[in-house]
């Protein structure tokens, strides 16, 4: 959805920035009504053509063999209609804000999900926060160092993290960390029973569980963030106005950070918005390795059981998070660059 | 009272994991010493709920078995022993029970527990949930006093199988106050139990772990003697393996690292590893024949299929060494029932070729006497290598075989819903009491569409339906004892379902922790007495 990039253009200013931008999220508003239709229809229809179901694992467990219990298991989950009624059913629901309700659970989907929601946004902002911060960073570094032994180094950490499969990263540093230091908890996303010291004490101890799989997840990003960064630097750099800046006698500083980082970052945004959708599902294999009570971990016991209607909450609600973060990133195109006009 | 297969997966190394014998300290030392918090793990992953009143697996009941309590247990000597029932006692005709209850004791909300309570777990609980398979003879329950229930059955039931059948894995007493009126599966006191154990339900932290703490009102004045009881939920083995490597869990049953951590930690001297714990609940790789395919209508055929079959190496490449050949569908820790005088159904490849040459199916000119659909269900990691295996020495017989290894819902789907196999290679897990457990794999009744780990392969036989029927009210324990013997003869010389291998469970604990693995189904017993040493 982000993109349509029309540039340049004689800048926009003042209140005709504005309309603009306004014109853009009405647009992308009324965009995202069908898209969301389509991602609720592939979604249920893909679940339905799933083998297995729910109800059979709900019964398989139960060793409920009853017909008659079967079949009001059946009725009670509205399971007796049709598909195209049950999809029908669906979005009408979510018409309503009803997610569904969550068997398994024995709860509404909404609160499954929200159960598990914070941990996930916790991890997910720290890792994409470091990501961003390292990946830039880096990415600076080794563009104004090009082909020296610091761009070496910033190549081969980006290669050696972004190769790296992130359950290994996440075992070693629990063994390096963990179990050889004894400086960083194994896993889980508190101590159990809660710190004493009160909430400042409870915030220290979420923080100390949070650093290894922050880390273990935000090196990958930043890998990828540090590649971006380095390129985009140097193709940017390379640019008329860059050359103007220079002609005009700025230092090398402020032409980097001031005419070169800010143009170069629009890429970065981009990968950005696009991991947003990574925000909801969280990270399986990293909250697998660090005990994190996500909605990674959610999403997986749902689809492993058949739990389909918090499998199409977690969809729908993700689904939603990256409308939302690519209208973010649009209206950020605008105002990292004032050329850019999106139409 | 059947032990189900649980739906979670192991992890890596799961029922690989197995040390023989136990190394490292002794499990129980000295006085027990009060206080402490204990943290425990298992080898799969979190419940579904709390207490789940069918079972609903092995997660359930280990979060479960900590809270409720069963009427008896079953000790590690084979003997039974009164829990919430002081005693029990057949009539004359062996057609009811009479039960007496234990007095003094309290629910977790501070109301008794009463002879009301036993009737309503029995009557609503047991039988349309947890117990219903083995209460089908169940004609009613009754309390002519207040401490009395007395269990009707309308046929003479044997001593053993009432004893199993209070000592049930998920035959627990629930308060009728709390479950009356209400739908049992969807009680929300299903995610907050209120019984009578020697733990108290105090907190979920779903994704992360149960906080169990001390009742202090527990009828055993002396237990629990640890403070504080924590069931920790880590779904990778390895981290697993780290966090008791850094002490962060003192135990974990049912296999909860890989193999090779397993040896280790052991080798450190701070664990403990024991098979230990888990002889009422052995479990096995099974093979079945699907009956409705016409190819298996020869007892030749199928008896051909497990003699392709290298128990051995399969016990040794997929299992590490840690299982051993099945020969039984009862299983050979089963020190009540199991015999060794059975249809021998060794490794002999040349005799599966000629079995199959005298059933009529001889090799063709593409080496091939027909194809089947091998399904390995894949919910434990380990049936995939089996599958692959049993492929390849099936074709070496000349046996085409399409293998398929679908995820849990799928397997459940086609080997009982859908009977959508040819050969199946699934798990079972049973107690001692071989009714219902184990022979409804193999009677008519257990023919159920749709319920998992029953007949699937869809075995009929009149002559074994009688002779389960005889198993079921049998009351000398010597004649059962040689009835059940003979329906060990009759099903591995039938071959519809037989354990290609049983598998042998592993709890690793740290050596503070005491008096574990003390029950013949640990994971399922209420560790009231477990301590911590200094």
């Amino acid at each position: 959805m982000a993109g349509e990039l029309v540039s340049p253009t004689p800048t926009l200013r003042g209140s005709a920035r504005r309309a603009a931008a306004l014109r853009l999220l009405r647009r992308r508003l009324i965009q995202a009504v069908p898209l969301m239709l389509g991602v609720v229809v592939i979604n249920f229809c893909l679940i339905q053509m799933a083998p297995g179901s729910f109800l059979e694992l709900m019964t398989a467990e139960n060793q409920v063999s009853d017909p008659a219990t079967v079949a009001l298991l059946r009725k009670t989950y509205g399971l007796e209609d049709p598909v195209w009624m049950q999809l029908l059913k669906y979005i009408w629901a979510l018409l309503h804000f009803d997610f569904g309700f969550s068997y398994r659970q024995n709860m509404p989907v909404i609160q499954a999900i929200w159960i598990h929601l914070p941990a996930t946004i916790l991890l997910m902002v720290s890792s994409i926060t470091l990501a961003v911060s390292i990946g830039v960073a880096a990415g600076v570094v080794a563009s104004m160092k090009v082909r020296t032994l610091w761009d070496s180094l910033v190549s081969v950490a980006a290669m050696f993290f972004y190769a790296a499969p992130s359950f290994w990263l996440g075992i070693m540093m629990i063994v390096l960390f963990s179990v050889k230091l004894g400086w960083l908890p194994v896993g889980g996303m508190m101590k159990i029973g809660g710190a004493s010291g009160g909430p400042v004490a409870g915030v220290i101890d979420i923080l100390h569980h949070l650093i290894l799989p922050t880390l273990a997840l935000g090196l990958f990003y930043a890998a990828i963030y540090t590649r971006v960064m380095r390129s985009s630097m140097l193709e940017v750099a390379q640019l008329d106005f860059v050359r103007t800046a220079r002609a005009k006698g700025l230092s090398r500083n402020k032409v980097t950070i001031h005419h070169v980082l800010r143009n170069a970052l629009l890429p970065v945004v981009t990968i950005l918005g696009v991991q947003m959708g990574t925000v909801l599902a969280g990270s399986v294999v990293i909250e697998s390795v660090f005990s994190w009570p996500g909605v990674g971990s959610l999403l997986f016991d749902s689809v492993s059981s058949r739990n389909y209607p918090v499998v199409l909450g977690i969809m729908v609600l993700g689904s939603l998070v990256v409308i939302a973060a690519n209208i973010a990133v649009d209206l950020i195109y605008m105002w990292l660059d004032p050329r850019i006009e999106i139409r | 009272m059947t032990i189900k297969v649980s739906r979670r997966v192991f992890g890596a190394g799961v029922v690989a994991a197995g040390l023989v014998g136990t190394s490292g300290q002794s499990l129980a030392q000295g006085t027990p010493r009060r206080g402490g918090t204990l943290v425990a793990t298992w080898g799969g992953g979190e419940p579904q709920a709390c207490y789940v009143p069918a079972g609903g697996g092995s997660s359930p009941t280990f979060s479960s078995s900590k809270l409720f309590e069963r009427l008896a247990k079953r000790n590690m000597d084979g003997t039974f022993e009164g829990v919430l029932a002081e005693s029990w006692k057949p009539s004359a005709d062996f057609k009811s029970y009479t039960v007496k209850i234990r007095k003094g004791v309290k629910f977790h909300d501070g109301k008794d527990m009463t002879v009301d309570d036993v009737v309503f777990s029995v009557g609503e609980i047991w039988k349309k949930y947890a117990a219903a398979s083995a209460l089908t003879d169940f004609a009613g329950i009754e309390a002519p006093d207040a401490e009395t229930v007395v269990f009707n059955y309308k046929n003479p039931t044997p001593e053993f199988f009432f004893a199993s059948t209070l000592c049930g894995i998920v035959s627990y007493i629930v308060p009728k106050h709390v479950y009356a009126g209400s739908d049992p599966v969807t009680n929300p006191a299903n995610n907050a139990p209120i019984a009578t154990g020697p733990w108290k339900f105090k907190e979920w932290v779903r994704g992360s772990h149960f906080e169990y703490v001390k009742n202090e009102n527990y009828w055993k004045k002396d237990q629990p003697y640890l403070d504080r009881l924590i069931i920790r939920y880590v779904r990778d083995p390895a981290g697993r393996a780290a966090a008791m490597e850094a002490g962060d869990i003192q135990i974990g049953v049912f296999n909860p690292v890989a193999p090779p951590d397993i040896k280790r930690l052991t080798a450190t001297g701070k664990f403990v590893a024991t098979p230990k714990g888990y002889e009422e609940a052995v479990w096995s790789t099974t093979l079945e024949c699907n009956m409705r395919n016409p190819i298996f209508a020869k007892r030749e055929v199928r008896q051909a299929m497990f003699h392709a079959v290298n128990r051995e190496f399969i016990a040794k490449t997929v299992y590490y060494g840690y299982a051993r050949p099945g020969t039984s569908p009862i299983y050979s820790p089963n020190k009540e029932f199991f015999t060794a005088d059975t249809y021998k159904i060794n490794f002999d490849p040349k005799k599966a070729a000629a079995l199959l040459d005298a059933a009529g199916y001889p090799k063709k000119a593409d080496g091939k006497r027909f194809t089947l659909n091998l399904l390995s269900a894949g919910w434990f990691p380990e049936n995939g290598k089996v599958g692959a295996y049993v492929k390849q020495v099936l074709e070496d017989v000349g046996v085409g075989i399409n293998l398929t290894v679908p995820d849990r819902p799928s397997s459940i789907k086609r080997i009982y819903t859908d009977y959508d196999f040819d050969l199946a290679i699934s798990n079972q897990a049973n107690p001692s009491e071989p009714v219902p457990s184990t022979t409804q794999y193999f009677t008519t009744d257990g023919i159920l569409k749709g319920v998992p780990f029953r007949n699937a392969s869809g075995y009929s036989n009149p002559d074994v339906d009688k002779l389960v029927d005889r198993i079921k009210v049998e009351t000398d324990p010597a004649k059962r004892k040689a009835l059940v013997f003979e329906f060990q003869k009759i099903t591995t010389q039938e071959a519809p379902l037989l354990p290609l291998v049983e598998l042998e469970s592993i709890t690793l604990a740290s050596t503070k922790v005491q008096n574990h693995s003390n029950d013949p189904n640990f994971l399922a017993a209420g560790w009231g007495d477990l301590w911590l040493a200094s």
